[in-house]
């Protein structure tokens, strides 16, 4: 007889989902799916519009990182109007991407997991929230707040907002920088760095307390995907597709991300609404593969820049090579906001970067375009296509999460394996299945922030749909 | 100033008691009502005797705003209600924030909020909520009648709030 745990709603994670578990009659997991309950349609609502709008209306897909849809809509549109923008136009891209990133992973890190790192998954979840982790831990709860203002400071001064940025446009953005923005972004970098690197300490000082989690949040095999420049250094705006397996060996290198489609399929399930992707040539569903931090990690040569690099050897020193545990993203996560914050001092170093000329502009020359870019949590892409006038007639969206959904999933059931004994439910079982789920930052709501904690009830129902076990809070 | 972030008039002719004043418009200002706070910081910010306030606008609490509450003596946060009749003004001194930590919800609480600032920088200044009760939600730039008509009272709100616990130049700390 069969049997089905209910978790309702996912917590700390972005957006609303549930998980369900699936016990035999032994009291064994045989099953566990991640469910994404709400449906967005972007790639229906656009239908119709003016293709210029286009970066405007997808940087309203996302609350959270709304950068992230406005480069990779704006870099579809450039292929629309067959522009590049100029070059300081494409660094001023880049660095409101970075800085978005920054503010991004702090979210992730410190205010959604560190409760977890700090406190264990056994603790009270009263204890787990960002009063009781300022309270016990108040240097990193400060360091998450500031950078998280520094990156959202540089979304602002670039974009003209810190949420639904304009700055960004098709053939560029929308204004030059002025040295006194950029000086004021620059005196940012040390305390950024500091933060950081007081962070990563903290992380590997505690990091073998987590051996049994490491060992069991969806460590298995698959293959890691990203973009690249051409050194093999990640690239978070523009470069090449990588994919390597699960022992570092290319899948495929040097792909223009603009051909995705020849490599990566889309599969859908009836029980969720994020669509599955997976790698082409290994078919549907053994061709999975992650992204984000971790894959940025595990795909590139070297980080490109001094103290991302210095920590990223001491991260294979700990974990190998080709990291396969989801626990690890939240290593590679602040390794990941170290290079973000290096780049951005290097960018805005460049001699041209005050340069006028930040936009090339063009009416539709193409009637399909692609635009491919890092997000926080991974690979973003944007397919747009338009008729002779520029009317949007189809678009397609994959995003990050949906890259990982496979990877989740399994995950999940690898978690649920280790834990879930019996009839019994517990919260640091449930904390446990949940936090598997944190570790790939998944951004599903797509619209608003979504800090935290939210009511949660789960159920375990026996054959006859009768209520063994209620656990709520 | 950024849109969403700026100061009332011109911060060399001080003396308007509204130094050291925060005041955080927030919602989502493409969802009817809940973009009162977008409305009420555009009408604030040209307000004179508002003047050497700061004014900002959010999507949502966030942590980070502790840092700002912590180095201000009055805030005043502007949000719709749905436990309030449409169009009704809601003001209320938050009490001191409880010594516990409170849950961490989708977006944090003004109380939680206040905590946070007391926890981690020591100082939290004296915070009110000025709310009025919503009565569309729906997609759309624009508010419900009820809510348009209550913007002057929020106004006003604002400004007897700041003449009677404002402080020039005032900080907490």
């Amino acid at each position: 007889m069969s049997r089905e745990i209910v978790i309702d709603p996912v917590t700390r994670i972005e957006g609303h989902s549930r998980i369900t578990i699936q016990l035999d009659d032994r009291g064994e997991v045989v099953d566990a799916h991640f469910h994404v309950t709400q449906f967005r349609g972007f790639e229906r609502i656009t239908q119709g519009r003016p293709v210029h709008e286009m970066p405007a209306i997808m940087a309203r897909i996302c609350g959270i990182c709304p950068v992230s849809h406005l480069v990779a809509s704006a870099k579809a549109v450039d292929d629309i109007l067959a522009v590049q923008p100029p070059p300081t136009g494409a660094d001023l891209r880049r660095v409101i991407n970075l800085g978005q990133i920054v503010q991004s992973n702090a979210l992730s890190f410190f205010h959604l997991s560190a409760p977890d790192l700090l406190f264990g998954f056994d603790a009270d979840p009263a204890k787990r929230n960002v009063i009781a982790l300022a309270r016990e831990n108040p240097g990193l709860a400060k360091d998450g707040i500031a950078l998280r203002k520094w990156g959202q400071q540089i979304i602002e001064w670039l974009g003209g907002k810190r949420i639904h940025p304009t700055g960004i446009v098709p053939g560029g953005v929308a204004e030059p920088l002025t040295a006194e923005v950029r000086d004021r972004i620059l005196a940012g970098v040390p305390d950024a760095i500091a933060a950081v690197e007081r962070a990563i300490a903290w992380y590997k000082t505690d990091m073998l307390r987590w051996e049994e989690e490491a060992a069991t949040f969806g460590n298995f095999r698959t293959a890691f995907m990203g973009l690249v420049d051409r050194q093999g250094n990640p690239d978070h705006y523009d470069g090449w597709l990588r994919v390597i397996d699960a022992d570092g060996k290319y899948l495929a290198d040097r792909v223009d991300p603009c051909n995705f489609n020849d490599y990566i399929g889309e599969a859908v399930e009836p029980w969720s609404y994020l669509k599955s992707t997976y790698w082409k040539a290994m078919g549907y569903p053994d061709g999975i593969y992650r992204v984000g931090p971790l894959a940025r990690v595990n795909i590139a040569e070297r980080m490109g820049t001094p103290r991302a690099d210095e920590e990223l050897e001491k991260f294979r020193w700990r974990v190998g090579r080709v990291a396969g545990s989801s626990f690890h993203y939240h290593y590679a996560r602040l390794i990941d906001t170290l290079h973000c914050i290096e780049r951005i001092d290097q960018l805005l170093r460049g001699p041209d970067i005050l340069s006028k000329h930040v936009r090339s502009r063009a009416e539709v020359n193409r009637l399909e375009g692609i635009g491919v870019s890092e997000a926080p949590r991974g690979t973003l892409m944007h397919h747009y296509k338009v008729d002779e006038d520029g009317i949007v007639q189809w678009a397609n969206l994959i995003i990050a999460t949906g890259h990982n959904n496979m990877a989740m999933n399994r995950a999940v059931l690898q978690v649920a394996r280790h834990h879930v004994k019996g009839d019994r439910l517990d919260e640091p079982m449930l904390n446990r299945v949940e936090a598997v789920i944190r570790c790939y930052d998944p951004c599903l709501s797509c619209s608003t922030h979504a800090l935290g904690q939210m009511a949660l009830r789960i159920q375990l129902l026996g054959p006859d749909g009768a209520v063994l076990d209620d656990l709520a809070r | 100033m950024p849109a969403d972030d700026r100061l009332v008039g011109d911060p060399a002719q001080a003396g308007s008691g509204a130094e050291g004043t925060l005041i955080v418009g927030y919602g989502n200002a493409l969802r009817g009502d809940d973009s009162l706070g977008w409305h009420a910081v555009e009408r604030l910010a040209d307000v004179p005797r508002l003047r050497g306030a700061r004014v900002v606008w959010r999507h949502q609490l966030a942590p980070e705003l502790a840092d700002d509450l912590s180095k201000v003596s009055l805030a005043i946060l502007i949000d719709v209600s749905a436990e309030v009749e449409a169009g009704a003004l809601s003001v209320r001194r938050l009490e001191p924030p409880p010594a516990a930590g409170s849950a961490w919800s989708h977006h944090i609480e003004p109380a939680s909020l206040a905590a946070l600032a007391r926890e981690l920088y020591g100082a939290a200044p004296v915070v009110f909520v000025v709310s009025v009760g919503a009565a569309s939600l729906e997609v759309g730039d624009r508010l419900s009648p009820a809510v348009e008509a209550a913007l002057p009272a929020v106004v006003a709100a604002v400004v007897a709030i700041v003449a009677e616990h404002g402080s020039p130049g005032g900080s907490a700390g």
